[in-house]
């Protein structure tokens, strides 16, 4: 491919990003607040994709961005490389996880039982057209529990393993700093099982969805059933300079385990967890996890394939270049194709 | 439930600074300021921690993403005090330090009962939340 620095355009070029930022009009502090405060989801999937978690900054991208969600993501990752990093954390564990929403499809009768949590899953899809009409919608209040659920619920998986229906791989202990970092090493293939699970943890939601759709529809080798899904909090765990480890506070965390039944008479399981909310999300790269280990070279379900095209900035980057000057590699093919046309046409 | 032992170990002490109400914990802080001499700020500063999390079908630990917090470190006479706090407020942070550099010289009964207090709203506001959860269990029925 063949690029060429341009010159001229100063004026129309800014004159566009004027234009553009006049359509969003002003921003301030009161939009970014209504943003983060009705839009959650939304946050809380740009955070994920941005692999940053702080509420305020993923609205102000939104804010920025009029919404443009690649664009929201990139701002983001560009702004958390001006950020010293300070500290790992410890591991987010299961069964520390402050439980807000639990449930599996395979299994009825799950240890510490189903919770359905915050969700639409069985409600109907209305819009509310009354709004516009002056009326505002009001939830109905939730009747609490006069009993509050507990806290922590115990890991399915750990159960299935007990029970032999699933495999219990000898793990390895490594140090929070050991731990492969995307951030700092390429990604490389056949991939480490960290940086799987980091990438699918910032994949772009869209791309998983449709890729993990693919392999739901057919284009895998397992039909996943959800054998558990959770939405809760995470503490962040981190060290006092005396020793002392103590939380600075929570974070929303999803992950999904899928399953279904394997060659070996046993059950298998893919597994995927991000920042935030997001259920299509973890459900989808849990089914691509799950797929990935027969996949063959070039399916969708492939890891290298899965990996490298659901990373969002660098997807919708290279989508997005496409709109800029080729003028060069277009001349080129043009002369290409009249070279031909000229050769055909008999002296 | 909310009886606890009147002296607060240090990382009870410190969850629970971290998740105090921001307005209290800074009205605390200043009345606790006169109290440190020679105050020394090693860090004021946002920053990130990575956050890794442990794959519940191999049990491999990874980097779920980065956390931007607040950072406090302060050096005074005699003693240190820290603050971390998730999300960017650098005043939260520096408060935090500040009670904790207090309290390594001696939990004073002004901060016990601010953390008796502050500790029984959390889980007040934790179990409000369970019980909103709990109304959501289910025992599905299958035919």
């Amino acid at each position: 491919m063949a690029y060429v620095a341009t010159r001229g355009g100063a004026r129309a070029i800014d004159q566009s990003e004027r234009l553009y930022r006049a359509e969003l009009g002003q921003i301030d502090a009161t939009r970014v607040t209504t943003l983060r405060q009705s839009l959650p989801n939304l946050i809380d999937r740009v955070m994920g994709e941005a692999s940053l978690y702080e509420p305020d900054l993923a609205a102000l991208a939104l804010a920025q961005t009029g919404g443009d969600l690649y664009e929201a993501v990139l701002l983001l990752r560009a702004w958390r490389t001006t950020q010293p990093r300070l500290a790992i954390a410890a591991p987010v564990l299961q069964e520390d996880l402050i439980t807000h929403r639990r449930i599996s499809a395979a299994f009825k009768d799950i240890p510490g039982g189903q919770i359905l949590g915050p969700t639409l899953d069985y409600a109907h899809r209305l819009l509310a057209t009354d709004v516009l009409q002056g009326r505002p919608y009001t939830p109905t209040p939730v009747e609490p529990a006069a009993t509050p659920a507990p806290a922590h619920q115990p890991s399915l998986a750990a159960w299935q393993k007990a029970q032999g229906l699933v495999a219990d791989p000898l793990r390895e202990d490594v140090a929070p700093d050991a731990i492969p970092d995307l951030t700092r090493e390429p990604l490389l293939f056949p991939a480490k099982r960290a940086h799987t699970l980091q990438s699918l943890a910032r994949a772009d939601t869209g791309g998983m969805l449709a890729l993990g759709y693919a392999a739901m529809r057919g284009y895998g080798n397992a039909h996943p059933t959800v054998n558990e899904l959770r939405l809760a909090e995470a503490e962040v765990r981190v060290t006092h300079p005396s020793g002392t480890v103590f939380s600075a506070g929570r974070v929303k965390v999803s992950q999904a385990e899928v399953t279904s039944k394997g060659k070996s008479g046993q059950l298998n399981l893919g597994f995927c967890a991000t920042l935030g909310w997001n259920e299509v999300k973890v459900i989808s790269g849990a089914t691509l996890d799950l797929n990935a280990a027969a996949a063959p070279k070039g399916s969708p379900v492939e890891e290298e394939f899965f990996l490298y095209h659901t990373e969002p900035v660098e997807a919708s980057g290279f989508c997005i270049h496409f709109k800029l000057p080729h003028y060069v590699t277009f001349q080129s093919a043009l002369d290409a194709l009249r070279g031909a046309k000229t050769a055909e046409v008999p002296a | 439930m909310f009886d606890r032992p009147t002296e607060f170990d240090h990382a009870t002490l410190l969850d629970v600074l971290a998740r105090a109400d921001v307005a209290r914990l800074t009205a605390l802080a200043e009345t606790l300021l006169p109290q440190l001499q020679d105050v020394e700020v090693l860090h004021s500063r946002t920053g990130l921690v990575m956050l890794p999390m442990r794959d519940t079908v191999k049990g491999t630990d990874f980097h779920l993403g980065e956390v931007l917090v607040a950072e406090a470190h302060l050096r005074a006479k005699g003693c240190e005090g820290y603050g971390m706090v998730v999300g960017r407020n650098l005043e939260q942070a520096m408060a935090m330090a500040v009670v904790d550099a207090v309290a390594s010289l001696g939990q004073s009964p002004e901060i016990q009962a601010f953390l008796a207090a502050e500790s029984a709203e959390i889980t007040a506001r934790d179990t409000a939340r369970l019980c909103e959860v709990e109304a959501t269990r289910v025992d599905m029925e299958t035919f």
